[in-house]
């Protein structure tokens, strides 16, 4: 009898665990549920086509229905699971079926922290997740006039990004005192905070939201600490959640964070029983303070694992070194592990190097700043984390850096390590070695 | 919500609201984000959040390791700082 593998979510750890499931056990029966009308898209391409940079919602699709057909996958679109019954190994499906499985795999992502204030089941509050609700949600934008973006997440920066270059009158509202300040430091962020402001963009930091004003049902404004606020559209951005009902009323243990505690298999507390993505916690690589609500490439990844898992194949998930990368404004902001915010709240020792460089020849047309820092263990100088703001190349040195912090390399490692020169593409000094040399310096002063 | 749920969520949010404070004032000249308010947010803020900066590290650590989560099963990777691999 093929062994019956169900995988309850359909985002990129759930597709993710079905692919592998069936590369590992090609005979097994896997079964997908997701509530939504699709599978197989990108979630993270929505905002550049509410900004206009992608033309079409339709080439974020990654593949067909078909494709999953073709590949022997069983899709369940707009079929909802409320419940888990681990002993009796079935899942309940909303109306009552109840479907077995051999092994089961968690993939319920996220959802975003409810405000918790008046007027939080408006119409015209949008959150950025589901592309079918954006498809409705987009030729809005060509009407609306004034926008606000409550909270400078991730999203919150790319969506502030979108609507200005999409025209609208915008608003970014976060109750601290920078954009994306849980993560990334000030001083990486203030050029991004610079260009919002070139295009447009009203910054209010420090502010909270205290209501979402309606009129016949729909927002009219956002009520904040520090006035009214009129908005024809309001982007709720808010902390990104484990979601996990189903799993806890299950029995399955949660973590700190809120999300699933796994191992590296992705296995969970109950027996034949694997989650991945946004609804899980993950050890982070430097600190060991099990973090969640990663990327999409981690949620992929991690369901590649728990779909072999679940499939009876080997292989593991290590702990997380969060390589990171985006543009806000007209930079690209990234880095890996944390910056020195996070170090401080924490109290983790550290001796920093920063440099401002540049990402080709100094002569060659279109050169960008690139501004490095990089933070070490005192004594040992092992790399801990690192922060990059530039015009160009900050992606392929945050995921060059998240190596370099997996394999414990060191301050004076990177201070002199060999760098491409080509001027059309790199400068003489590679800003990360700038960086290394002054926290090198550092380190010797103390400084 | 659960007891170490509850510590994780309030720990982090005072002691992030604490170092942007710091960071915002040597980067920023900006005040300090004005934060929760009440007698729970007032705890957090004036009695937890010193109390934890006083303690070293190593102890700081120790304490975080011993909370629930995944961090406590098998995962491949390398020693947390001050600690050797």
């Amino acid at each position: 009898m093929p062994r019956r593998i169900v995988v309850v979510g359909g985002g990129a750890a759930g597709i993710g665990a079905a692919g592998a499931a069936k590369l590992a056990d090609p005979d097994a029966e896997v079964r997908v549920y997701t509530e939504f009308e699709d599978v197989g898209y990108s979630p993270c391409g929505i905002p550049f086509v509410h900004g206009k940079e992608i033309p079409t919602f339709e080439q974020l699709f990654l593949a067909t229905k078909q494709t999953y057909v073709d590949s022997g996958i069983d899709v369940r679109y707009e079929t909802r699971v409320d419940a888990l019954d681990l002993a009796a190994k079935t899942v309940r499906i909303a109306g009552g079926e109840r479907v077995p499985f051999d092994t089961l795999v968690v993939a319920t992502g996220f959802h975003y922290e409810d405000p918790g204030i008046p007027g939080s089941d408006l119409d015209g509050l949008h959150y950025v997740k589901n592309i079918r609700r954006a498809m409705e949600w987009d030729p809005i934008l060509d009407e609306a006039k004034v926008a606000v973006v409550v909270e400078a997440s991730p999203i919150g920066l790319e969506m502030t990004t979108a609507l200005a270059h999409r025209g609208l009158e915008t608003h970014l509202v976060d109750p601290r005192p920078w954009a994306l300040a849980d993560v990334a430091d000030p001083d990486i962020m203030q050029p991004v905070e610079e260009s919002w402001i070139e295009l447009g963009v009203k910054l209010h930091w420090n502010t909270g939201v205290e209501a979402f004003v309606g009129e016949g049902g729909s927002v009219r404004a956002v009520k904040t600490s520090a006035g009214e606020l009129p908005a024809d559209i309001v982007v709720v951005c808010t902390h990104k959640r484990p979601e996990n009902r189903i799993a806890r009323e299950a029995g399955l243990k949660v973590g700190t964070t809120g999300g699933l505690i796994v191992d590296e298999r992705m296995a969970t507390s109950a027996p034949d029983v694997f989650a991945a993505g946004d609804c899980v916690e993950l050890p982070h690589n430097v600190t060991r303070v099990p973090v969640q609500g990663l990327s999409g490439s981690h949620a992929y990844a991690q369901g590649k694992v728990a779909g072999t898992s679940a499939a009876g194949g080997q292989r593991v998930y290590e702990a997380v070194n969060v390589p990171w990368g985006m543009v806000a404004g007209k930079w690209m902001i990234g880095g890996v592990s944390f910056g020195e915010t996070t170090a401080t709240a924490l109290g983790i020792p550290f001796v920093m190097g920063v440099a401002d460089g540049i990402s080709r020849a100094r002569y060659y047309p279109d050169v960008k700043k690139v501004r490095v820092k990089l933070l070490a263990e005192p004594g040992s100088l092992r790399l801990l984390g690192a922060q990059m703001v530039g015009g160009e190349g900050i992606k392929e040195r945050a995921d060059f850096l998240a190596m370099c912090v997996k394999r414990g390399v060191t301050l004076a490692d990177l201070a002199y390590m060999e760098n491409v020169y080509s001027p059309a593409i790199g400068a003489l000094n590679e800003p990360i070695a700038l960086a290394a040399q002054k926290g090198l310096a550092a380190a010797t002063t103390g400084g | 919500m659960p007891f170490f749920e509850w510590v994780r969520r309030n720990s982090e949010e005072y002691l992030l609201e604490a170092a942007q404070r710091d960071m915002a004032r040597k980067y920023l000249q900006r005040p300090a984000p004005a934060g929760r308010r009440g007698p729970l947010a007032f705890l957090w803020r004036r009695v937890f959040t010193p109390l934890y900066r006083l303690i070293p590290w190593g102890v700081r650590r120790a304490i975080i390791q011993a909370m629930p989560g995944s961090h406590r099963r098998r995962w491949v990777g390398r020693a947390p700082p001050g600690r050797s691999a």
